[in-house]
């Protein structure tokens, strides 16, 4: 197939595919010639295969952070993982206090957690970011207060690529006894983070933003200080009575499998791919009216955000359709021409927030893609320019 | 990295259809009118509404013959896709109407013709508005 005339994938923060190794690995689990019994099973081989493998898989996705095997609890998502970290801890502590840190910028799977807990009568703090969309550590340690239980704040935002400086906010934490959860969804795949050595005590992460399957994620839960954590679910012991429910083998083993292959690869990945983040943003930032949200260092190497004067939105991604795929605001916001959340915190006009690219490249992206999709962007920007009063 | 790697093209609808696709592609009528327009007898009268801040801009011109028939038209828009195939749409109608007759239809008739979501309502409202204010003569509204 000719490749001009296949999209450009550039929503590699929104997914990424599976990797065709890790594929071939999970269909070791699935058939009636593979490992399919359930690990739970131990009354038989069969069972007790599936749950050698679960622990070797457990072991790898581990050490992709620098964790004890133990400290790994194994959920459906990212989402589940933040869901659990959050509701888990302060529905667990509540009797000690039910005060809960987190910031604007959050994924919403952290922010609606948090709306929630408002409704059960916690009391949440809003972090707001400087203008590059990064947490000022004095900030958070002026809202930290006796009755704090738990600080909820992203490495690598979802929509920006923008790090927030974990070490710093996790010394903060430590130094007031407050458990740190950061999601990590985003950035394991080109940053590093060794939670042996981090002051991190709860850590989501994700297989499908590694090029693992979609469906299996961790949440990591500190032994050294590991707090009280209430389930979300109920129906087995399985993932220490945090998550019941059978161990999706095939799943894990794909999560194990991606994990390797990062830690293998991630330096180089990093490094090519900031240098063909950096080409489309020059390219694209040579367009007049157009803004680069988030910090210029501090962000993750594969992804770009920019604004577009002078152009609605909604027709720049439709105008890009069947020619080059990426995101306008989050993908989970993206059904939804509300100008994005993250952007107006960061200080953004409405239109700007609105009229945002988010561009998230990968292990498949090449020079001519980079090439394809600022030609792309630039003729569509010109066009709707042009015919807008 | 790899430029070898070959993807399978996409399998889906596309969320704008065919005919409003086409529209918003073509965007027949878009821009300012020919400075020839104005010759003559005829006038040219404008009629605007909604804010760029807001998310919509609608700018009709159009050519007047001394008979109150509009013998040209161009648009300019700000909008989301359905609203610049909506304008796109009713611009090549305009031709030949009266002032008087302007607006070929009501905005819910335009949703139901080109099949535009029924939240996208208030956008052709904001479409009307600015046919309008050409018949009416308020100019902006």
């Amino acid at each position: 197939m000719n490749p001009e005339s296949v999209p450009v994938y550039m929503d590699h923060a929104a997914t990424t595919p599976v990797d065709p190794h890790v594929a071939a690995r999970m269909m070791e689990y699935l058939t009636e010639q593979g490992v399919f019994g359930n690990p739970s099973s131990s009354s038989h081989a069969y069972g007790r295969e599936a749950a050698a493998a679960l622990h070797a898989a457990r072991n790898h996705v581990a050490a992709l952070i620098g964790a004890h095997s133990e400290e790994i609890v194994f959920t459906s998502g990212a989402t589940e993982s933040d869901n659990l970290a959050l509701l888990g801890v302060m529905r667990a502590n509540s009797d000690r206090g039910r005060h809960l840190i987190t910031a604007r910028t959050e994924h919403k799977a952290v922010v609606d957690s948090a709306r929630r807990l408002e409704k059960e009568g916690f009391d949440v703090s809003w972090l707001m970011p400087d203008g590059d969309g990064r947490i000022a550590t004095e900030q958070l340690r002026a809202a930290i207060r006796p009755d704090t239980q738990l600080v909820s704040i992203m490495h690598a935002n979802n929509e920006t690529g923008v790090v927030q400086d974990v070490d710093a906010i996790g010394a903060i934490c430590r130094e007031h006894g407050v458990p740190y959860h950061t999601d990590a969804a985003q950035s394991l795949g080109t940053l590093a983070v060794d939670v042996a050595h981090q002051p991190i005590d709860l850590m989501s992460f994700t297989a499908h933003k590694l090029y693992g399957p979609k469906g299996i994620a961790a949440l990591f839960v500190a032994n050294a200080a590991r707090p009280r954590l209430a389930p979300l679910l109920y129906g087995g012991g399985h993932e220490r009575g945090l998550r019941p429910g059978t161990p999706a083998t095939h799943q894990v083993v794909g999560f194990a499998a991606a994990a390797q292959l990062v830690s293998a690869r991630r330096a180089a990945d990093a490094r090519q791919l900031s240098t063909l983040r950096d080409a489309l943003q020059t390219r694209l930032l040579m367009l007049p009216g157009t803004h680069l949200n988030g910090h210029r260092e501090h962000r993750l190497p594969g992804l770009l955000n920019i604004s577009f004067e002078g152009v609605e939105g909604e027709s720049l991604i439709a105008d890009l359709e069947g020619e080059l795929a990426v995101s306008g605001g989050a993908a989970c916001d993206s059904s939804t021409a509300e100008p994005s959340y993250v952007l107006r915190a960061l200080g953004r006009a409405s239109q700007l927030a609105q009229s945002s690219l988010r561009f998230s490249l990968g292990r498949g992206t090449s020079a001519a893609d980079v090439e394809r999709a600022a030609a792309i962007v630039e003729r569509s920007v010109v066009r709707l320019r042009a015919v807008a009063p | 990295m790899s430029d070898a790697i070959l993807r399978r093209r996409p399998n889906a609808e596309d969320p704008l259809g065919p005919r409003l696709r086409g529209l918003f592609r073509d965007l027949p009528l878009a821009g300012p009118l020919p400075p020839e327009c104005a010759q003559g007898t005829n006038r040219v009268l404008r009629g605007a509404a909604g804010q760029v801040t807001e998310g919509t801009r609608l700018v009709f011109h159009i050519c007047v013959a001394k008979d109150d028939r509009v013998t040209d038209v161009r648009f300019q828009a700000y909008g989301c896709p359905h609203t610049l195939a909506t304008a796109a749409w009713l611009a090549a109608q305009l031709p030949g109407r009266s002032l008087e007759t302007l607006l070929p239809s009501a905005p819910s008739d335009w949703a139901l013709h080109l099949g535009i979501p029924i939240e996208k309502l208030g956008r052709l409202l904001i479409i009307e508005d600015a046919l309008r204010a050409i018949s009416s003569a308020e100019g902006d509204v």
